[in-house]
């Protein structure tokens, strides 16, 4: 599926914490990083990437419009989502982590603004964050989305191992019938340019202005292009 | 050996060879007229050329054969032939026209293109070239004429090519252009080979010890080529290839014959021509009539 780069702009990671920052001992276990999306209008989500960094757990929470009357609201889209199963080891710590538009438990239309919030309960570690952050969204469907029947569902080769007795050989059949089809496109592809000149007067062709019923009026600018093309 | 032997009173230049066979040259003259320019001015140098060339242009399986037949027809074709006396018959010029004319057409496989169109060609100034009268130009009666002699000598049945020469042949008054008289030599060789890959299917249908086929399997086969036929007026160049290719596939034929035969409707047999008849008329819906 192809997907498009959403442009953002990622806020500074803010620490919460309880108590003074530079008289307090203890690390902060939680981090929030506001992703606003100034250029751009509402879109549809598609998927977020980002490297972890000794994050344990993340929340997301997005902001998407409604109406133009009613203030936009917060809703969460993503709770608790474990990134490294044991917060005190290193599993996960630095993984790439990709999450998807159907792993949310919202609809993601219409978003104005993300925000990301990050648990470390351990206190191993100095910091934590994401990185790398990019958010797309879907890109233009390529052209032909359908294919034909007969390209996506080939034919089971097990089939012919079900065939009745006494048939004749499939693969000599097949070889000759594909000759005669080559020998009608040959037929079909060449055509010359040179004609004879006939200029038959039937009622299928209104020549000059000739009274036509009602049924073949349809057809006749072809007929007058047909014409033109012989000329 | 024997060979050799011949070959080597050749090689000696300006030998008695040249003065016995032609005593009345003088001994100066025999000198200077070397093997060469005899065959030089008696036109054979021309003419051997001429035909190597042909050779080469057709790349015949039986040279001997076609190198033979090409000289009988060098004999037709020279004016001594029919000169002496009284004039032939208007019908027999025709036919000796006609005749050559075939004669040329057969010389290369229509799927060597150039050699083909030469030779298309050549027939049409043959055909062109009628009774002193008359302006050139080939009509419509000596085209379809043509025509039908293609298709008998081709060993098609009938009622299998006649609607092909309902749909290409000119009406008699009618003066046929080259490119016409071109497509409609192709379109009638191209069919006969058509019939001919239609009779080896109908062999390879055939039931054993029986004359005719399965008429339900026979037409699943058929249906199945029309359908790829089919596929070509709707969709794109290269896409209606390879769907043709696909249908066209082992797989997909035996399922067909496989679903054919297993079928709940009665097997009835079916004829050689009536297959025939049937396969051409796929073939023939794909012709351009002339117009």
């Amino acid at each position: 599926m192809s997907r498009l780069s959403v442009p953002c702009h990622v806020k500074g990671a803010v620490a919460l914490q309880v108590g003074d920052m530079r008289t307090f001992q203890g690390r902060p276990g939680v981090v929030v990083i506001d992703v606003t999306f100034p250029s751009i209008e509402p879109f549809e989500l598609q998927e977020i990437t980002f490297k972890n960094y000794y994050t344990a757990f993340l929340t997301i929470r997005v902001r998407q419009h409604t109406s133009a009357h009613t203030p936009a609201k917060w809703m969460t889209c993503l709770r608790d989502c474990c990134l490294m199963p044991d917060p005190h080891s290193e599993d996960g710590a630095q993984e790439y982590v990709s999450l998807f538009k159907h792993q949310m438990l919202c609809d993601m239309t219409r978003v104005l603004e993300l925000r990301l919030i990050l648990r470390q309960p351990s206190p191993l570690w100095l910091s934590f964050t994401v990185e790398e952050l990019q958010i797309y969204q879907q890109g233009p469907k390529s052209p032909s989305v359908t294919f034909p029947k007969w390209l996506s569902h080939p034919m089971p080769c097990e089939q012919s191992a079900l065939l009745l007795e006494g048939l004749p050989d499939p693969s000599r059949v097949s070889s000759e019938v594909q000759q005669m089809w080559a020998l009608t496109e040959m037929i079909r592809a060449s055509h010359t340019s040179t004609r004879i000149g006939r200029f038959d007067v039937s009622y299928l062709f209104p020549l000059l202005g000739l009274h036509c019923p009602e049924q073949v009026r349809p057809h006749s600018p072809l007929c007058y292009r047909w014409m033109a093309v012989m000329t | 050996m024997a060979a050799v032997e011949k070959r080597r009173p050749a090689g000696t230049p300006a030998g008695s060879f040249t003065d016995s066979g032609r005593p009345s040259v003088s001994r100066t003259a025999a000198a200077v007229e070397s093997e060469e320019d005899f065959l030089r001015q008696v036109g054979v140098t021309e003419m051997l050329r001429t035909a190597l060339l042909k050779v080469l242009e057709a790349r015949p399986e039986e040279p001997i054969a076609f190198l033979a037949h090409y000289f009988e027809n060098m004999g037709l074709r020279s004016p001594a032939n029919g000169g002496a006396g009284e004039p032939p018959g208007q019908l027999l010029l025709q036919q000796q026209r006609l005749g050559r004319a075939l004669w040329h057409l057969r010389l290369a496989h229509h799927s060597q293109r150039t050699a083909f169109n030469n030779n298309v060609s050549v027939a049409y100034e043959c055909l062109s070239k009628s009774g002193r009268r008359k302006k050139p130009g080939l009509d419509g009666r000596t085209y379809s004429e043509l025509l039908r002699h293609i298709c008998r000598d081709g060993q098609a049945p009938e009622e299998v090519v006649a609607p092909l020469l309902h749909k290409i042949q000119c009406r008699d008054h009618e003066a046929v252009p080259l490119g016409v008289f071109r497509a409609g030599m192709l379109t009638c060789f191209v069919l006969l080979e058509f019939v001919a890959r239609a009779s080896a299917l109908f062999q390879l249908l055939e039931a054993p010890g029986l004359a005719t086929i399965d008429r339900r399997v026979g037409q699943a086969v058929l249906d199945t080529l029309e359908g790829a036929l089919g596929a070509g007026d709707h969709a794109t160049t290269p896409a209606c290839y390879l769907e043709a290719g696909s249908r066209l596939g082992p797989d997909s034929l035996a399922l067909a014959m496989d679903r054919a035969a297993a079928g709940r409707r009665p097997s009835s047999p079916m004829a050689r021509e009536e297959f025939l008849e049937k396969a051409a008329a796929l073939f023939i819906a794909k012709v351009k009539p002339v117009g």
